[in-house]
């Protein structure tokens, strides 16, 4: 089986999106993925080479390229195209709004930012809040919902527990683990990428 | 990632977003303020997401307090992709 994927005239990471999506489809067989530079060449033949896939490059009168993949039968997929920043990623929530500004705006940024995290893979890999953002994790937060997904789905949720005693919410708790600051600065240099919100 | 479908309400404005949330809320609606999928526009970044059966009583309550929207779409997510229609 042999199928051709048109990508001239695509931005990057288009041709490597299409191309690994063509690939997907077959069980065994060659791609073969036309581009119009060297980048997408490079890119489309990383592709390849991450998949353990043989390829082949062949240069047109044009000054194009054909990159030739075959997937064959024992090949075996990896995971492909995760950054380790990614995989092993710590957000920690510092407060229970977003930004600074409108408190109400900030209420909302939060909620939307703890949805769309529920959206977008792969996920971080814990989650920790603080200060005000054990709000988020207590007893009235509309986030809880979100945060029940994200901790089904292997995310560490993890709550400071001299917060929670501070705003007298411990028995509050409605999602995750109590946990104290040598964890939380555990956490924060472990992981290969932290954020603070 | 689980397949879901479910409608959005989109707006031209933040403010009227948070408005519709307050008067659905109100009218014991089951829906989520979230940020507007990529899929529909870049606009205004709030929509209101709620459950496809809901569609009638949300165009009414909508319709009854003259809501300023944009539109409201049906969202289909096949895994990490997903299908919008204006609906």
């Amino acid at each position: 089986m042999r199928k051709e994927v048109d990508a001239r005239g695509q931005n990057c990471p288009k041709p490597v999106i299409m191309t690994k999506k063509a690939l997907e489809e077959i069980n065994e067989g060659t791609i073969s993925c036309i581009v119009d530079n060297e980048v997408a060449k490079e890119n489309v033949s990383k592709l390849a080479k991450s998949l353990n896939f043989e390829y082949e490059v062949d240069k047109t009168k044009e000054g194009h390229f054909y990159v030739h993949i075959t997937k064959g039968e024992g090949s075996q997929e990896t995971e492909v195209c995760i950054p380790d920043t990614l995989k092993d990623m710590t957000i920690v929530f510092g407060s229970n709004r977003m930004g600074e500004g409108g408190e109400e705006l900030g209420d909302i940024l939060m909620k939307g930012f703890i949805y769309t995290l529920t959206e977008s893979t792969p996920y971080p890999s814990t989650l920790v809040f603080l200060n005000s953002g054990v709000k988020l994790t207590t007893q009235g937060s509309k986030s809880i919902e979100d945060l029940k997904t994200l901790e089904e789905n292997g995310v560490e949720i993890l709550s400071c527990g001299t917060c929670l005693d501070y705003y007298g919410i411990a028995d509050k708790l409605q999602i995750g683990e109590v946990t104290n600051m040598y964890t939380i600065v555990e956490k924060m240099k472990n992981a290969t990428n932290t954020i603070k919100l | 990632m689980k397949e879901e479908q479910y409608c959005v309400i989109t707006f031209n404005s933040t403010h009227h977003a948070i408005k519709g949330e307050k008067v659905l809320n109100e009218k014991g609606l089951d829906i989520r303020t979230i940020p507007t999928p990529r899929e529909i526009t870049a606009s205004c970044g709030l929509s209101i997401r709620f459950a496809t059966e809901d569609l009638e009583k949300v165009r009414k309550i909508i319709g009854d307090i003259a809501l300023d929207i944009k539109g409201i779409y049906e969202v289909k997510k096949m895994l990490s992709d997903k299908i919008v229609t204006e609906v």
